[in-house]
């Protein structure tokens, strides 16, 4: 590639204050988890805090039941992300490798229902899940994750399976192999790169979403780190000691995640956007 | 299925060669096929049972009058008489207007910015994985922590933008941020763009780095200009990638929630009040399952509708996809 020094200064310089403007809101929330309140409502605010401080923790951990939080966003988004990549796997072969009708109708209408907005749909589900008496439940938050994050995974998993040879499907079946397990032996275990991009990517959707969280589990015991974090309300002041002190703990598991597999959340997120 | 075929490996039954061939793939093809359905019935009924069968419900729920009691839901049927409110509706309106221009605005701010961004870090050399790393946070952000966060940056009293704009001599005094409609919608378009353009400069560097480098070399050969080499060579390639970005971006925007619902409670009046902020209220806090459904419908209508004329002015990209 020929690029200009001009080109790299500039670059850089772009680079850079991009990645200050992304880092500095979260540093900041960051540090204002270790003042105590009355710094953290003094005007002009303190840069670091003169006493820091752990209080906000043991608030959040101790009055406020954040373990409890992470658990139930924990057991719900770890259930759904492996149904989805149970189902999404097989319906992406399918998509991808084996000759049914109407492809390209099908992964539109994917596309499509994988954005749709959960006000479309929450009413008559609130209502179901209630003639069901599954309101306050785990149930009623994994199901419809696991249907708003198939769509999206069946996609990425497509794409996967088509890079995949189509030698290998005739081959496997020359040696007598059915289509069920020429998906779970040959072509599953190629494609495990994309089964990590989907998974992150049904996680990361599970683990951020509010709107249904917030009708379906209402009850304390059944939040989930959003809802928790939204309705964390003091009686007179917003703690934001508190909230922020949750939040950075709930940022740990999904920091690790994005760490460990972020190459896999990128090559899933292009071929998944503009497969060549 | 055991019918042994000379044909290529080549499944999806496109380049056939003779009428032999054909027959055979035919019994081939339908044993697959079958295959090909129940490995798909799983997922489809999920997502059946979750988003279709809903969407039809609500259709059928903005259709009556619905009234709670003890031993469960009333429905009346009434016609277009949720829709007829709505149509009479300011607030409606409002909402509907509001959540157009945010979306069309926020995702416009985003694509100029993602791509300029993705330009220059595609001309960078070193810092990709810290980067990545970086761009990654935002998005793997809960949003209702964003809001939080972003609310105790606007915060009137003690936050930090004023004490900042202050020292930099631009503001006189504290301002509510939150508190007029004009700084309420830009101070949320500021959190969502934030939030989202890292994952749009993703997407676009994926694009970038498709593009092939003979291109550039063939323009520098050819004396073309830095701005012509983007003009002719760079934008037309990443327009596939732009126009995901862009969709799956709008898409969400559309549905637009959280982060009013946190940052500003849809105020003040109604200024940031989005469509899925007023069908809540109505819904969960009103009760008023009819108006509440209508205007879920009319969001969903609106979706479709966007999806279509973006799928239509994109559809070489996506026929060449499913191909």
């Amino acid at each position: 590639m020929i690029r200009s020094k001009s080109q790299q200064v500039i670059g850089y310089v772009v680079l850079i204050l991009f990645l200050i403007g992304i880092l500095l809101p979260f540093v900041w929330m960051l540090v204002t988890s270790f003042k105590p309140n009355t710094e953290i409502s003094a005007y002009p605010p303190t840069l670091l805090p003169t006493h820091w401080t752990l209080s906000h923790y043991q608030t959040a951990f101790g009055q406020f039941h954040f373990a409890l939080f992470i658990r139930n966003s924990l057991i719900v988004s770890l259930v759904s992300t492996f149904l989805v990549l149970l189902l999404a796997s097989m319906a992406g072969f399918a998509i991808a490798r084996l000759p049914i009708r109407n492809k390209t109708p099908l992964l539109i209408s994917l596309l499509i229902i994988s954005v749709f907005p959960p006000i479309a749909i929450i009413t008559p589900l609130y209502m179901l899940l209630r003639m069901v008496g599954w309101l306050n439940s785990f149930q009623a938050l994994i199901i419809p994750y696991t249907a708003f994050n198939l769509p999206f995974a069946i996609w990425i998993l497509r794409n996967y399976f088509l890079q995949v040879p189509g030698a290998l499907f005739e081959a496997a079946k020359i040696d007598g192999a059915t289509v069920f397990e020429t998906f779970y032996r040959v072509f599953l275990p190629l494609t495990r790169p994309g089964l990590f991009a989907a998974a992150v990517f049904s996680f990361v959707a599970s683990w951020t979403e509010f709107f249904m969280a917030l009708v379906f589990n209402t009850a304390g015991q059944m939040r989930t780190i959003p809802v928790g974090i939204a309705l964390f309300n003091g009686q007179f002041n917003v703690p934001y000691g508190d909230i922020f002190a949750g939040s950075v703990v709930s940022i740990v598991p999904i920091l690790i995640l994005v760490i460990i597999f972020r190459k896999w959340i990128v090559s899933g997120l292009t071929a998944g956007a503009v497969k060549g | 299925m055991s019918v042994a075929t000379t044909a290529p490996p080549e499944i999806r039954g496109k380049s056939l060669k003779n009428r032999k061939n054909r027959k055979d793939r035919k019994t081939l093809d339908r044993g697959d096929r079958r295959y090909g359905y129940v490995m798909l019935l799983p997922a489809g009924l999920v997502i059946g049972l979750v988003t279709l069968f809903p969407i039809i419900y609500s259709a059928y729920m903005s259709l009556n009058n619905i009234s709670l009691t003890e031993s469960g839901y009333h429905m009346n049927f009434s016609g277009f008489s949720n829709y007829s409110i709505l149509i009479h509706s300011g607030v409606y309106w409002h909402s509907v207007w509001f959540t157009v221009y945010y979306a069309i605005a926020t995702v416009a701010i985003e694509l100029v910015l993602g791509i300029l961004i993705a330009l220059a870090v595609n001309a960078v050399d070193r810092l990709k994985d810290v980067s990545l790393v970086i761009m990654l946070i935002p998005w793997s952000l809960i949003t209702v922590i964003s809001a939080q966060m972003w609310s105790y940056i606007y915060n009137g009293v003690y936050g930090v933008l004023n004490s900042v704009l202050q020292w930099l001599h631009l503001i006189g005094s504290p301002v509510t941020w939150t508190g007029t409609p004009f700084s309420a919608i830009v101070a949320m378009m500021v959190a969502d763009v934030w939030k989202t353009t890292p994952f749009v400069v993703i997407i676009l560097l994926g694009g970038l780095q498709m593009i092939p480098v003979e291109y550039y070399e063939a323009s520098y050969i050819d004396g073309a200009s830095r701005w012509q080499t983007f003009w002719h060579v760079t934008f037309p390639l990443l327009r596939g990638s732009i126009a995901l970005a862009g969709l799956f971006r709008i898409l969400q925007a559309f549905g637009v929630f959280d982060l009013p619902f946190v940052l500003t409670g849809g105020g003040p009046g109604n200024a940031t009040q989005s469509l899925a902020i007023l069908g809540e209220q109505q819904l969960f806090q009103d009760l008023h399952f009819g108006i509440g459904a209508a205007i879920a419908v009319s969001t969903v209508v609106l979706v479709l509708g966007v999806s279509l004329i973006f799928l239509t002015a994109f559809k070489s990209l996506v026929e060449g996809e499913a191909a």
